[in-house]
């Protein structure tokens, strides 16, 4: 397995948990609570931190697994790496219109976040499958 | 972007009549990872130009000696 692709499991690996975690501290509140008494900054923030952290010690272990392989990217990796991320970048987009529209028409700031944080994991998460299923099936970039 | 390819190659062939040189040594002299010359081998990969000449001139032999295109079906 190449550096690239461990790269795009710690993506995965981290960035299901963190989503599922997220969404059950937040959703009983949404379905219980007036907005104004959910309490989504810190939640989201740790969400946020985590995700980065745990991504940064995955590849670090990662590349520490296997240190040869750690720089080495080549044509192929590259093609993965930019086919995956047109795909996660179309739930980027969405989240971000999605933003766009909530702030336009005054909707509470909660929505507004989410709408950019959920957008940013799902995306960083399709992104991820797209590229394991290019490196574990057949891929032609053209 | 992700379809069949009609793009064949000897590259197994190549590497076992030049020594048996292992996949990795050819991913070495060609500046690749061992898995996408095990992917080129496999036909899951379709090589750029410039990396197909290179798997070339490491056997020494012409491009479409190592690698072979298909006729369309008829």
């Amino acid at each position: 397995m190449t550096f690239m692709e461990k790269s795009s499991w710690v993506v995965l690996v981290v960035a299901l948990p963190t989503l599922l975690v997220y969404v059950a501290l937040i959703l009983p509140q949404v379905l219980g609570k007036p907005m104004a008494e959910i309490s989504w900054v810190q939640p989201m923030a740790f969400a946020i931190v985590g995700f980065v952290v745990a991504n940064v010690l995955g590849n670090v272990v990662a590349a520490v697994s296997n240190p040869s392989e750690a720089d080495r990217e080549d044509q192929r990796d590259r093609e993965i790496g930019h086919y995956g991320a047109r795909f996660g970048s179309w739930l980027v987009i969405a989240g971000s219109c999605s933003a766009l529209v909530l702030a336009m028409t005054g909707a509470d700031h909660f929505w507004i976040a989410n709408a950019l944080f959920l957008g940013g994991i799902a995306g960083s998460i399709l992104s991820a499958v797209t590229k394991i299923a290019a490196y574990r099936g057949s891929f032609q970039a053209w | 972007m992700v379809k069949p390819t009609r793009v064949t190659n000897s590259i197994r062939s190549l590497r076992f009549a030049n020594g048996e040189m292992t996949q990795a040594e050819l991913a070495d002299r060609v500046g690749v990872t061992r898995q996408t010359i095990i992917a080129i081998e496999q036909g899951k990969y379709s090589p750029t130009l410039e990396m197909a000449f290179r798997i070339a001139r490491v056997f020494r032999v012409p491009l479409d000696e190592a690698f072979q295109y298909a006729d369309e079906p008829a």
